[in-house]
Formats: structure tokens, sequence, C-alpha cells
């Protein structure tokens, strides 16, 4: 394996860490399960190439600003979608996001439409977001992780993760005790949408190219949801596993299997994967991979109290084998 | 004395059903009233009504002179009433901690701050040693525990009990009655639906009577008790439903 | 004018049909056990595959096929609540969502890399012919098509009307813990609506054979048509799907007429939005806020 498709593995890695993690605010914490969230991807990604390419924008500029862009767009979306409970919130968030990119393949005049567009290589150019050496890429998306894990943790630890939490739980026993649960809502699929944008600038200034079916693709929807799933959902750190465990194996499974009538495969995996993970742990590994931990390392039974109470789930990390998830 | 909730006129439809009609009632400040009649009477959908789950077709219900009909249910619980449900519906992922603190934080958004509102909320109802356990581990009883103090956590001036004390024993009765009392001397308004009727005996000063959603009788627990009215309505012909 | 309009109408009511019983399978899934099936359009993939093979083998006309979709579907069904869906019941949105949905990947890939990408057709000496009734022109494959989905919802609404299991069905719709109560075996009644569920999904795919192509991802329209009618006739309401999906069919079809041949997702979409706003319980929803 060479140099540069260990250091792509990490990226990627990386990324969709993030992007679990962008995800789970809301879709893990709030239990607002989208399947859309490539809107705000295709859209931040949409934002700051237009902005470079028509306007010779820094993309860092135009990476917040297309973070701006995603998050004005989830008010309008999350009005309408929203009305809605469960599965068919996540059939509407589908919907938004293949809009777009019917939206996006007919704006032919400013956008560039189906055929999408390439980055202009202006060799090593730091201020335009472009490196010679990839390991500033994996800087920048280690950076974009790290910043998606604080605000994750700030918003676990304050009063809004509680609100979250009980509007994920039960929203109309939420609102009995005061939460403004639409407001809630809105404000964090704004954060969310805002940090899947991010998501999406550096991805097209990664690979230098951009069209519709890429920014807008149903399979970023996917991962995004997967790797939360499959790592921890409503967890600090599920993303991140769900990410580590996924990527790199399906990273693998596409430079030994190509794509064309093999691109089933991957998918058929996840679809696999996913099932087991439902089946079996429905919320996440996160909790199994602690309670071995604690059973194996620590030799302490499953349940026991908290040291202090702190956090939302009564505990961190190392203490929440104590709650049964999985029954 | 001022008046803590003045419901008039309230009524509500169900496709052909009338759930609630015309009903009208106050509660004065500080006094303990019951809400009583055979299953169906409309009572729950009374606490829906007034706390902003279902919107009436017609009535008002003023909480400390402030029209509550149109708000939603987290604007009426800011504006001081809490409610409890039938059945209790804790944030089962959250410790009993987390779930009390949920409430305390509608008046407080600092953590700490709330945490130790939410400890003493806890401490009252008699849950503090099972504070962090998960809410879906309590056994039925303490989820009722844990709700009364989520709700108390709000720091509400009008507390709704809805059967608070249904399937209770004995010796978990008292205790629930002197709770309730324990909260009336400390100035709350306190509305109990309630079927229990020892319960109801000790600690109401007043009760209105409920059936097929209208008002038959109200009065204080012996005028109540006493009357043809609302003995016909439990044991006559119509009955529980 | 009128004559365009009227033909789309009537061209959309048919197709309507299909859609109705895809919706009908979905919501009774919906109501009795209270999962939402994101997979349904892969059963009616499968249906058209099956048909598709028995006619290319065995020369078999695709609604004489359904004797074996509906059968194969229906233990689909069974078998598919039996072990799988079982496993989620209660757990809440979130397990259940994933779960179907992945189903739903996974056939879909599946069937890409058993059948691959190519579509698949099947003619039948009807297949082209069409009935003239005044100016407008009725296609035989989809007039079979509609007759029979309307005698299957009929069937499905008598069964649910008359017979015990049926009305065990319906009690377990409207309220499961007096249905189990009152004696009702939920394990039972949740295999058969499934079952039926997918059955009727079977069905409208070999129904579509005449006149429609296989494909690996044919399915997720009809489940995303179908998720919509179910919001607009009342999650849970089989009478409900069965009027949205036939409004859905003529919404379609008016607007391929009338704004453009891609014009389906946004039809979808603006039915979606309509019902939202206005009456977001569906037609037989009631406002309780």
């Amino acid at each position: 394996m060479s140099h540069a498709f260990a250091i792509d593995i990490f990226i990627r890695v990386f990324l969709f860490a993030f992007i679990g993690v962008a995800w789970n605010l809301l879709g893990g914490y709030a239990q607002q399960l989208s399947l859309g969230h490539a809107a705000y991807f295709g859209l931040g990604a949409y934002t700051s190439t237009l902005l470079l390419i028509r306007a010779g924008v820094s993309p860092w500029i135009g990476m917040v600003a297309g973070g701006v862009v995603a998050a004005l767009a989830s008010l309008p979306i999350g009005a309408l979608c929203f009305r809605l409970r469960g599965p068919y919130f996540a059939i509407a968030t589908i919907g938004t996001a293949q809009t777009l990119m019917l939206l996006f393949l007919k704006f032919r005049d400013f956008a560039w439409g189906a055929v999408g567009t390439t980055i202009p290589n202006l060799g090593n150019s730091p201020w335009m977001m472009q490196f010679a050496a990839k390991a500033a890429y994996y800087y920048i998306a280690l950076g974009l992780l790290a910043l998606g894990l604080a605000v994750t943790y700030w918003v676990e630890r304050s009063w809004m993760g509680y609100y979250l939490v009980a509007v994920g739980e039960d929203q109309a026993a939420a609102e009995a005790v005061g939460v403004n649960v639409p407001r809630i809502k809105r404000d964090i699929y704004l954060i969310s949408a805002f940090l899947t944008g991010l998501a999406g600038t550096f991805y097209t200034q990664y690979i230098y190219f951009i069209d519709p079916n890429t920014a807008f693709s149903f399979n970023i929807s996917v991962e995004a949801a997967l790797v939360s799933i499959v790592g921890g959902i409503g967890t600090l750190w599920g993303p991140v596993l769900g990410s580590v465990l996924l990527e790199p194996a399906s990273a693998l499974a596409q430079s030994w299997l190509g794509g064309g009538a093999h691109a089933g495969v991957q998918l058929a995996l996840y679809a696999v994967i996913l099932i087991v993970v439902i089946l079996w742990r429905p919320t996440g590994l996160l909790g199994a991979l602690t309670a071995a931990y604690d059973r194996i390392v620590r030799a302490a039974p499953a349940g026991g109290p908290a040291s202090d109470g702190t956090g939302i789930l009564g505990t961190g990390p190392t203490v929440r084998k104590g709650l049964p998830l999985d029954g | 004395m001022a008046e803590a909730l003045v419901v008039r006129g309230l009524s509500k439809r169900f496709g052909g059903l009338r759930a609630v009609h015309d009903l009208s009632f106050s509660v004065p400040e500080g006094q303990t009233v019951a809400l009583i009649g055979p299953n169906g009477a409309g009572k729950t959908t009374s606490f829906n009504l007034i706390t902003g789950y279902y919107r009436p077709d017609a009535g008002s219900a003023l909480a400390f002179g402030q029209e509550l009909v149109g708000l939603y249910p987290y604007d009426v619980c800011a504006r001081g009433l809490a409610r409890t449900f039938q059945v209790a519906r804790p944030f089962g992922r959250m410790t009993v901690l987390a779930n009390v603190m949920t409430g305390a934080l509608l008046r407080d958004r600092r953590v700490t701050a709330a945490r130790e509102r939410a400890r003493k909320a806890i401490d009252f109802v008699g849950l503090s040693a099972k504070e962090n356990s998960p809410a879906r581990e309590l056994s039925t009883i303490d989820q009722r525990r844990l709700e009364v103090a989520r709700a108390l956590a709000t720091e509400p001036r009008l507390l709704l009990l809805d059967e608070a004390m249904a399937g209770l024993n004995h010796t978990e009765i008292d205790q629930a009655v002197g709770l309730v009392k324990q909260l009336s001397q400390r100035g709350l308004t306190i509305v109990i639906v309630e079927h229990v009727m020892r319960a109801i005996m000790a600690v109401a000063q007043h009760i209105v009577v409920l059936d097929h959603g209208q008002k038959i009788a109200e009065g204080s627990p012996k005028e109540v008790a006493e009357n043809p009215e609302v003995i016909r309505a439990y044991l006559g012909s119509g009955g529980a439903r | 004018m009128t004559a365009v309009v009227a033909q789309a109408v009537v061209n959309g009511l048919l197709i309507g049909g299909i859609y109705a019983l895809v919706s009908i399978g979905v919501t009774l899934i919906f109501g009795v056990v209270k999962i939402v099936n994101f997979a349904q359009g892969e059963f009616v993939m499968i249906g058209m595959y099956i048909s598709y093979f028995l006619a290319t083998l065995i020369r078999l006309d695709p609604v004489a096929s359904l004797a074996v979709s509906m059968p194969a579907l229906f233990v689909c069904g069974v078998l598919l609540q039996k072990f799988v869906l079982r496993r989620v019941l209660g757990l809440g949105d979130m397990p259940q969502i994933f779960l179907t949905f992945a189903i739903s990947l996974l056939l879909m890939n599946l069937a890409l890399l058993l059948f691959t990408a190519d579509y698949r057709t099947v003619q039948t000496p009807y297949t082209f012919s069409a009935l003239r009734l005044g100016p407008l022109y009725l296609s035989v494959p989809r007039v079979i098509a509609f007759a029979l989905a309307m005698l299957l919802s009929a069937a499905l609404e008598i069964f649910l009307r008359t017979t015990d299991l049926g009305k065990a069905m319906r009690a377990a719709a409207q309220n499961r813990d007096v249905a189990m109560l009152m004696g009702v075996n939920p394990d039972r009644v949740f295999s058969v609506a499934v079952g039926l569920a997918l059955a009727l999904a079977g069905a409208a795919g070999s129904l579509l054979m005449p006149f429609y192509p296989a494909y690996p991802t044919v399915g997720q329209q009809f489940t995303l048509f179908a998720f919509v009618a179910v919001v607009l006739g009342t999650l849970g309401n089989v009478r409900g799907a069965l009027i949205a999906g036939l409004m859905m069919g003529m919404a379609e079809s008016l607007g391929v007429q009338f704004v453009g041949a891609d014009s389906g997702l946004l039809v979808v979409f603006a039915m979606l939005l309509l019902t939202l706003a206005v009456r977001p319980g569906g037609l037989y929803g009631g406002q309780t806020r």
C-alpha cells in the first residue's frame, strides 16, 4: 500500500467521521433521522466553487460562506420536513436532496449543469486551499473533525444537550417541561447543516471536481447516517468509530473490486453491516465496546453508579457501561 | 383570593365524539382541586386542552390572568403550569438526574445550577438513591415519582397531576398524599385527576365532577360524595366506558 | 384540449391503480405493525423479476404469474416479519427506519449484482393493444393492471371487514394493547399483515411487466410515491391509501403532460408539501391541534 493511498484513507476516515459527527447532532441526539444531508454537503461545495471560479474568492472564505448557505437552506427545509415524524421525515429529506440535485443538473448557465466543473489547478496555493503535499489535506480534515467533536462536546454538556436528548426521546414530554421543540430542532439543524457544508467545500477542493451527482449524492447521505449508527448513535465518538471501521473497508473494497459491475458490492456490504448492527446492537458498537472493555480490563460488572453524575447519559465514556443500551 | 386557573366554556370534539363540553370551573390560588369522573369523562382531555396539547373548539383557560388557549405546551409550562402524564413518560435514555435537570433548565440555563435544583426536587420525591439510574430501569412507581420531580423542577405555580396514585398500595398512597400536602403547604396550586377516593378526600378542598365531558357537580368533598347525580354517574346505567 | 386532459387523467388513473396497491401495502404494515417499510418498492421489483423470468423461461403471461409472485411474496413477508422485523419492534424509530432501509439497499444491490442494470422487458400479445373509448385510448395492459389492482384492493377490504383475522388486524391497528387483551395473537396478525402487504407489492410488479421494464432500482420511485400517498391518505388508512394512490397517478400524469417529462419527482414533492401545508393529517385525519 503506497503512502499516498494510506493518507487518502486517513483523509476519508476523518472526513466521513466529521460528516457523521455533523449528522449525529441532529440524527443521534435529537433522533431526527435525516437521509438528505447531502443537500448541505452539495450546497457548501457549490457555494465555495462558484465563489472561487466566478469571483476568485478564496475557498477558505468560500467554505464559511458555504456553511452559511447550507445553514440558511436548513431553515425552510426544516420548516417543512419537521412537520413529519420518523420515516416520513427521512423520506422528505431524501426528496430535498434529490430536488437540489435535479435543480443543479438544470443550472447549466449558472453552475455548469450535469457536466460539473474541475477546480483550476493553481499548484501549491495555500490561500486557495490547494496543496502539493497531501499531508496538508490530512491536517485540514483532522481540523474539521476536531471542530465537529468540539462542537458536539460543548453541545452535549450544555443545556442544549439535555434538550436535544429529551426531544429525541419524547417530544410531547419534552414540551411538557418547557422545551421549545420546534426551536431546538431548527437550531440544531442549523449547526448540523453548517458543518456539513464545510465538508462539501473541503471534499471539492480535495478531489478538484464538482458535479451535481457527486455533490448531492445519496451515498453521502447514507454514509453520514451509517457511520453514526454503526459506531454509536448519539455519542461523541460513535461516528469516529463508525468511520474508522467502514471507510478503510470501503476504500479497500473499491480498489480491489473497482466500479462498474461490482459497484453493487460496496453498498450491499454496507447494507449487510447495517442490518447486522441493527439486529444485534441497535445503538451502535460503541456501547458494546465499552462494555467489553470494562468486563475484560476493569473486571467490573455491567451496571454501577457514576462517579459524579455529570453528563446527560449519566456518565462519561468509561462508565457508560452502566446503561442498558441494548437490553 | 386570586384565581390560579379559570376555565370557561371549554369544549372539544373529536369527530362525532364530544370529549369535553362547555366545561367551566375555577381554582383559587393555593388550593387543591380534584377533577373526578368515570373513565372517558374527559378529565385527561381537559388537561390536554389546558396545557396546549389540543386546541379547544371553544372556551378559554386563564392561568393567573393570562390566556392559555392558543399556546403551545412549552409556553404553557413557561407560564407556570406543569403537568404529569397518566402513563409516565420519562426520557428513558437519560438518568433520573438528567431527566429532572431537563425540567430545571427551563428557568435557568446554567447546567450546574440546574443540577442543584434538580437534586432538590429528586430529594423531595425520595428518589435520591437512584439519581444515576437510567430512567427506563425504574419501576412504574418510581417513574411516577420522577415525573413529579421533573414537573416540580420547572418551578410551577400550578401543578396538574394526572392519576398519579393509580395502582399504588396503601403505604404508597399515604406517601403520595403526604407529598401533595407538602406541596400545597408551600403554596402550590394543585389540580389532580384521580380515582383513588381516599387520596381525594385527604387532599382536595374542592371537587369538580365530570361525566361524558360535562361538569355534573362540584363542591366540597362532603357535598360531592352525597350528590345523587355523582352517585348515579359512577354506579348508574352509563357507568364506566 | 379537454381530450388531452382527459387522456392524461385516464392514463394517470390506470397507473394509479398500481401506486394504490403499493401504497396499501405500506399503510397496512404501518397500521398494524407500526413499521414504515422503506423496502416496499424493492418487493415490487422482485415481483417484476419473478414475472420476467417466468415469462422468459416458460412463456408464462405476467398476469398469470400472479399465481406465483403473490404467494411467493406472501411467504417472504411472513418470514421477514418472523425473523427480522420482530426483532426491532418497540425499539423506536431509528432501528426500524434503518433496518427496512438497509433491506431496501441490500435487495437493490443484490439485484444489481445478480441481474445487472439492464432493463428487462416482457412482450405479450397485448402489450401494444389499446381500447378506444370515444376520443380516449386505453392501453390494454394498463387497463388489466388497473382492473386487477382494484379487484385485489376490494378483496383485501372484504378480508379486513369480514374475516376474524382481518378484524383482528384492524383492531391491532387501532389499539394494540386492547387488541392483545382481547386475545388477538400479535405474531400471527403481524405476519399475515406483512405477508399480505408484500403479496400486494409482488402483484403490482407482475401487473407492471407487460408495459414497464424491470431493473434493480425500479422500486425506488414506487416506494417514494407510496410514502407520499400514505401520508396523503392518512397513515394506516387502507381506503385512504387507495384513493391517494389513484390521485398520485393522476397528478403525475398531468404533471408529465403539462410540466415536463422529468416532473415525476416534482409532483411527488409538490403533493407532499401541499399535504403538509394544508392537511398534515391526511384525507382521513382530523385536526387535533
